[in-house]
């Protein structure tokens, strides 16, 4: 069960990125134009609700006010070998 | 010095299974092994010798002896099942998304120890694919003759009204989820090119479409796509063809004195059910055998079945048996048992390993003719 790097359109290697909890601003590394303009989509960590963030804002849950959010995983794909 | 006694053939090939010991386990038909007799292989003798019968034979599970025949070469029939047949088992798996529990790297070894069946002509057309490694190039790209495309997308969602069912303490999940359980048999095959045509009769699917895979809850999801390649399982048990293929030399147990009465119902307990048999004392054996005489009536135990022997040797632990009974195997009968993972049948495995066998030695010869030129 080793891992590979994704083949065919390569895109960088990505590893998962699970249960990271709000604590410094959103997107704390690099910001370009394209950075800014995007949506990124959490969790809630209280009420399981979808909350789309811009880069900035305060970490907090639209319906809740809950202050923790899941960063969800990428949906990139992962090569792995079945065995 | 004469030609040996049938009974003495007999005692040669027979494997001592004493209480503590093994004795005469080694072959001992070879040449120069018996003084002023020829051993070497023949195959008029062979042909004369050698013996198949098969006991069980079902598409996936099959039971069969092979008589007359030396150790080296069935034990290689069985290696060659359990490692050199080659068979279709998932490779590569590629996760777009996996939020279930499960982790990618164990989602992807599940996915490949599934077994997969397919049309026998379409498999039979697939080719091998090697991996590219830094000493060669392997066979290229991915292709329709070495590759088939499965994918597997499933979302876990809350039925109608299963929230509130859940609010009130169900807990069934087939009442309150949708997709919960995700099945070998949602592997969706597609198929390219060629495949269209060659697995017409047969796509590619589990064969036991009832595989548990993974479990999951509302908001999780599995989206993946897999590649299944050809390959033996020298290189990964999931290429494996069969399930287990083993063989045991058939049992024997010589009764050297009679055993009576009770002690026969005893001995018979020794062993598993119907391998001893308890009869009468007849009146002509009383007359016969002076053991026996007077004897008419009582019962004794008589070996029935040897075969479904499974040799614990309890008989031997008690003193009453451990003079009147002789334990072995018969050293050239192989009892074979075949089970299929689904994707060969089973008398077809053993049929394909004689093949390799063959195709092997062929290799060895033309090599030797080469080193001879
Ligand atoms: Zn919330």
């Amino acid at each position: 069960m080793s891992y590979t790097n994704p083949t065919g359109t390569a895109i960088n290697t990505t590893t998962t990125t699970g249960g990271t909890t709000g604590g410094a601003g959103a997107g704390a590394v690099g910001s370009t134009a394209e950075d800014r303009a995007r949506f990124v989509e959490y969790t809630c960590g209280d009420c399981d609700a979808s909350v789309s963030l811009k880069r900035g804002e305060p970490i907090r849950c639209r319906q809740c006010g809950h202050r923790v959010l899941y960063k969800q995983r990428t949906s990139r794909m992962v090569q792995f070998e079945a065995r | 010095m004469g030609a040996p006694s049938q009974e003495e053939l007999e005692k040669r090939k027979r494997i001592q299974i004493n209480a503590e010991t093994v004795g005469n386990a080694a072959s001992n038909d070879l040449p120069y092994h018996w003084p002023g007799e020829n051993h070497e292989w023949n195959l008029d003798y062979f042909e004369k010798t050698f013996n198949v019968h098969f006991h069980t034979s079902t598409p996936y599970d099959s039971s069969f002896s092979l008589t007359g025949i030396d150790t080296s070469v069935a034990n290689a029939f069985r290696r060659i099942l359990l490692s050199e047949i080659p068979t279709l088992a998932i490779e590569d798996v590629f996760i777009y998304q996996n939020t279930s529990v499960i982790q990618d790297e164990v989602l992807a070894h599940r996915l490949g120890l599934i077994p997969l069946k397919a049309s026998r002509r379409g498999l039979n057309w697939m080719k091998w694919y090697s991996k590219p490694t830094e000493d060669s190039e392997g066979s290229g790209a991915p292709s329709d003759y070495n590759c088939a495309i499965l994918h597997l997308k499933a979302k876990c969602e809350w039925q109608e009204g299963g929230l509130q069912r859940a609010a009130r303490g169900e807990t069934d999940p087939d009442k309150l989820y949708v997709n919960h359980s995700i099945y070998a048999r949602d592997l969706k095959w597609q198929a390219v090119g060629k495949q269209v045509e060659m697995f017409a009769d047969g796509p590619i699917e589990a064969v036991n479409p009832d595989i548990l895979i993974v479990k999951m809850r509302p908001g999780q999801e599995i989206s993946l796509m897999m590649h299944a390649m050809k390959g033996i399982g020298q290189d990964h048990a999931k290429y494996s063809p069969v399930a287990t293929a083993s063989y045991r030399l058939l049992p024997t147990i010589d009764i050297t004195k009679p055993i009576l009465g009770a002690d026969a119902k005893k001995f018979a307990r020794c062993f598993p059910k119907g391998v001893i048999g308890l009869e009468a004392v007849t009146a002509e054996e009383a007359k016969k055998d002076p053991e026996l005489s007077g004897k008419e009536g009582e019962i004794k135990a008589v070996v029935k079945d040897p075969m479904r022997d499974t040799v614990s040797r309890e008989c031997l632990r008690h003193p009453e048996f451990k003079d009147k009974v002789k334990l072995g195997r018969v050293r050239d009968h192989f009892i074979f048992r075949v089970e299929s993972t689904g994707q060969w049948e089973s008398d077809d495995l053993f049929l394909e390993s004689v093949r390799l066998l063959k195709v092997k030695c062929q290799r060895v010869r033309r090599g030797l003719d080469e080193m001879m030129k």
